[in-house]
Order: C-alpha cells, then structure tokens, then sequence
C-alpha cells in the first residue's frame, strides 16, 4: 500500500475530519458567527454531524487503499510526487488555518478595501425612514451610519445621544483627529462583509486606541471641528471606553 | 498463468475483496479524529501577533468561504450518494422525457426539487452522470439548478421583489443559458472527451459495483472518493478567493458602476472574485445597491452561480480544462448579452 495511493484514497476524509471538527468547534464555542451569518448556524452544525457519521462509516468499512483501476492515470509519471506535495499542501493549509489559529474578525485593512459607508443601497435607505422616532438608546453602529448616509440634518442630532460599541478604524481624509468606530454588516458570511461607522472626532486618538481595538462611546453629535475631514457631522466625546470585543462582532 | 489471469479478473470484478481484519480502521479513523480534536483545543488561544493584518484577513476570508460551503457540498454529496445507491435504478433518468430537449428543460427544473446551492450541484451532477445523464444534460442542470430553485427564487424576491423585473429575467437568463449549454454540449461528436479521464475512470468502475456489497458500505466509500474529489477543490477555491479580495480593492469595480458598459462587466468580475453561494447572493448585491444599473446586477446574479473562481475549482474534478475555458467564455458572453440588453432596451 503505498503513500500515494493511501493520501489520494483518505484526503477527502481528512479534509472532512479538519471541516468538521473546526465548525463543531465554532459552534459550541460560540464563534461561528465570526464566519457565517446566525441564519445558517443550525443548518451548517446538523450538516457537520451527518458528514461526521459518514467518516466514521467510512473509516470503518472502507478498505484502506483502493483497487488499482481507479489509478490508471496515476501510475508512473515522473511528475506523480507533485500530486502527493500538493495534496500535503492543502491538507497542512487546512490545519493550520481551521485547527492552529486562533478564529479571528476582520480587520481595517479589509475596511481600507471596502468602502466604508461605501453602500447607500435601497435597503438601507428605507430602514433609515423607518429607524426616525425610535428607541435611539438601542441604535447600533449600522442604524446611526444609515441615518447618518442618508443625510438627516444637524437639527435631527443636535439632541441625540448615541450610545454604541465597535472597533477603531482611521478616517482617510483626516486621520489624525477623527476615527471611525465601526462593524461590519454581514449579509451571509464574511465573504460579503460591508463596513459602516460612525465619525468620531478625538485628536490624538492613536496614542490611546489602537486600530482594530474596540471601544465603547456614549456621546452626542456635533459639526465636524476638522478641517480636511470629509464628514460634516461627528461624535465628539469626552470619554472613550476601551472594551471587549462582543460575542457577535457583526452586526445583520 | 490463464489461471493468475482468471484471479486477477476476478479481483477486478469485485473491486472490495481487500478485506482486512473489522475494527481496524475504525479505531485509526477515530483516533484521527481525537487528535484533531485536541489539536484544535490545546491549539493557543490568544493571537500570535505574528500574522499581518492582511495576512489575517486573507486567512479570515478563506475559512469563511470554507465554513459557509461546506455544509452544502456535504449535502450536494449526501443527495448524491441517495441518487447513486438508494433510488432504485433509473428512478430519475427514467422518468425524463424521452425528446432530447423536453429532457433539458425538464433538467433545468430538477432545482425546485433538490434546492442544493452550485457547490452542493457539482457531486450531485457527478452521481447523475454516474447514472447515466449525458455531458450535455448535466451541464444544463449545473448551470440552471442554482437559479432556478426555491430558496434563490425567494432570497432574490426578497431583496429586489417583483416590480424590479431583476427576478424575471434572472430566472428567464438562467434558464435560457443553462438549455443553450446542454444543446450546445448535446453536439459535441465525443462528449466523454470533455471529462477528466479520473473521473470517466470512476464512472466506468461504477457499473461494477459489487452488489454482494451492502448499501451501507458503498454509501461509505462514495463519501470517501466524492469528498477525496471535491474537497481539495473546495480548500484551494477558498484560498483563491480569500487572496484575490485581500489583494483587489472593491472600490475599483464600485466606481464603474454608473456606466451600462461598465458596470455590467465589472459586476461580472465581482461575481467571479467573491465565489457567494447562488442562494444569498441577492443581499449581497444589494449591499452594493443604487449605484449599479438593473442590467449590471443580472449579469451579476446570473453568470455568478454558473461561474466563479470556487465553481471553476470544483467543476475541474469533472471536467477537463478546456471544456471549462469554453464554458467560462460562453456564459461570460451570454450574461453581458443579457446584461446590455437590459440596460440599452428595457
């Protein structure tokens, strides 16, 4: 039974024993919001456990290397090795990335390639109409940056107060004074992920939040104080708190 | 010698006599999973901080490609293994209509009955090869069954709703592509020829089923060969799309959108680097929203569940490179047809 013929026979059981065990994982741990949206969280676990069943089956009652007639393009060939080298590969990138490192948000350099508040889609603009007279103590991230988008005068925030929680990034007209705190919105799983984010104008915030660091504000709005910054209406808060970073950092 | 000859025929014939002693590979299958088990819970907890943000991301990127299909392909290879070993024989093919082209269509409507997104299609699609579909036919399921089936018809309704047109002309785009390929394909001289000479291998082996052997135990041994086939594919797909998204800005593709050109091909672009599941992909687009024209969009929702960089991984388990080089340029130029057409005349 050779090497070759015993990997090309099992990587798929592999591959599947590496899937499974990582989303079971993410599962019982909470975290597999960090990858898919919550609506597939029972679907993609129930399909794990089938696909767990039919490893252990397999493993069981298959015989350890196959017949030679599933080979016949296999045998000989001096390039045949890089075969086996590539399968290694992929199975290697799949422990690592799934098992070995910790499971992980997005990040700003994703933010930098997306277009924050980048999206004023239709959707999004008729939540905006439906978000005036709510309960503004429970507006997230995602609700004041439509209201904000959609251009909702200063006369509408002067007496707002908003309350919200997400991580630092840098806005690019005028990093220095003001940053945005911001999710991402998930619409399916992280593939997909638009960021949104409220301005806040802080001068100096570098020296005290970090990028990426999650923070929490309670805060009113104003008119920009900076100059170069493209926003014209900001958070300007006396206080910052740093926090942890939620269970669910996304929002839907 | 005839008498090696005849045993080694045999053999052949029987292709699971390789018995060895029960248990056995039960307890090393278990004892792998046990040691991935405590690879993952001992694995350190806290953030090496060695990795750059974009090398996160990318990494981020490509384990949610791999978490969200997964649960699909499973399923597209579950439904698979029912179609292959515990249907009787030729319950789906024989009921199809015998004309050629009655065939198609009724194909291109087997969605509505197996609501599998494109990555759970392709095992699929493999197991009714298996059983006998032609080249050409199982490409017209391929192509249509990811648009043409419930959950995409609903997701898409509700992100666009009726009034758009979108809905409409995304199923009737579908449709009308996926029956164009098969009659397409329907002509080819030698259809075999487009497959990849592994997996003809594996269809032929399939006629040869040892029927001694009990459903149960060739149940497990499609699962091994179809996730040993689609998996590999699966993992590098993801990698590909996690690098092209870390490595390509959207903003690029976003700023083209006002142009009925422009906007349509760079749509098509975005659809073929982001690799979303046919069923979800309508709120995706619409997160992208007003700034796109109607046509750009339906090129987007219709060439992205037939091609895309995960499809393109998955479908060359199948079938050889060429015949996927043709496929990519045919439903490529048929989706910007559509697209144009759109914005130019509706």
């Amino acid at each position: 039974m050779s090497f070759r013929r015993l990997l090309r026979r099992w990587q798929g059981a592999l591959l599947s024993i590496v899937g499974i065990v990582a989303t079971v994982w993410l599962g019982a741990s909470g975290q597999l919001g960090l990858y898919i949206h919550p609506r597939y969280f029972v679907f993609t676990v129930v399909m794990a456990v089938f696909a767990a069943a039919l490893v252990v089956a397999a493993f069981a009652l298959v015989p350890a290397t196959e017949d030679a007639h599933e080979l016949l393009d296999d045998d000989g060939g001096r390039w045949a090795w890089l075969w086996s080298a590539g399968s290694i590969l992929i199975i290697g990138s799949a422990i690592v990335a799934l098992l070995v490192l910790p499971p992980a948000t997005l990040t700003t350099a994703t933010v930098a390639k997306r277009d924050l508040n980048g999206s004023t889609s239709d959707l999004t603009q008729s939540e905006a109409s439906s978000l005036v007279g709510g309960d503004y103590s429970t507006f997230t991230v995602r609700d004041w940056s439509s209201l904000l988008r959609q251009g909702a005068g200063e006369d509408f925030f002067a007496d707002k107060t908003a309350t919200v929680i997400g991580f630092v990034t840098p806005d690019t007209s005028d990093p220095e004074n003001v940053f945005f705190v911001a999710r991402f919105v998930v619409s399916c799983c992280a593939v997909d992920a638009q960021p949104v984010g409220i301005p806040v104008y802080y001068p100096g915030w570098q020296d005290e939040y970090p990028t990426d660091s999650w923070v929490a504000i309670e805060s009113g709005f104003d008119t920009n104080p900076s100059i170069s910054s493209e926003e014209a209406i900001v958070l300007v808060p006396g206080e910052i708190t740093p926090t942890d970073q939620p269970a669910q950092p996304y929002v839907y | 010698m005839p008498q090696d000859m005849q045993m080694s025929q045999n053999a052949a014939a029987r292709p699971f006599t390789a018995r060895r002693r029960p248990g056995r590979g039960l307890i090393v299958g278990l004892v792998i999973i046990g040691l991935v088990i405590l690879l993952r819970a001992f694995a350190p907890e806290t953030p090496a901080g060695t990795l750059t943000d974009t090398a996160r991301d990318f990494v981020t990127l490509s384990i949610s490609v791999v978490i969200e299909s997964l649960p699909f392909v499973f399923l597209g290879i579950l439904l698979s293994i029912v179609v292959q070993t515990w249907l009787p024989e030729g319950f789906l093919l024989r009921r199809l209509p015998k004309n050629p082209a009655a065939r198609r269509v009724v194909l291109s409507l087997l969605g509505m009955l197996l609501p599998v997104c494109e990555c759970g299609n392709v095992p699929l699609a493999r197991g009714l090869i298996a059983k006998g579909l032609t080249v050409g036919e199982s490409m017209t399921f391929l192509f249509a069954a990811p648009i043409l089936n419930p959950v995409t018809i609903i997701t898409t309704q509700q992100a666009f709703g009726w009034d758009s047109g979108i809905l409409v002309w995304r199923i009737a785009g579908g449709f009308l592509i996926a029956n164009l390929i098969g009659y397409i394909y329907s002509r080819h001289p030698k259809p075999e020829a487009l497959l990849t000479p592994r997996f003809q291998d594996a269809c032929a082996l399939g006629d040869r089923h040892d029927a001694a052997d009990g459903k149960i135990k060739r149940s497990a041994d499609l699962f091994t060969k179809e996730t040993s086939a689609m998996l590999p594919a699966l993992f590098i797909g993801a990698g590909l799309a996690g690098l092209i998204q870390t490595a390509v800005s959207r903003e690029v593709l976003v700023t083209l959108g006002s142009n009925p050109v422009w906007s349509v091909l760079a749509l098509m672009a975005l659809a073929f680097v982001v690799s979303i599941c046919s069923n979800v992909d309508a709120f995706f687009i619409l997160s992208f929203g007003a700034t796109f024209m109607p046509g750009a969009i339906v090129a987007f929702l219709v060439f992205g569940p037939m091609i895309d960089i995960k499809m393109l991984a998955l479908l060359r388990t199948t079938f050889t490179a060429k015949t996927l080089v043709q496929l990519t340029l045919i439903v490529a130029l048929c989706s910007a047809v559509l697209g144009l057409a759109i914005n130019y005349v509706v």
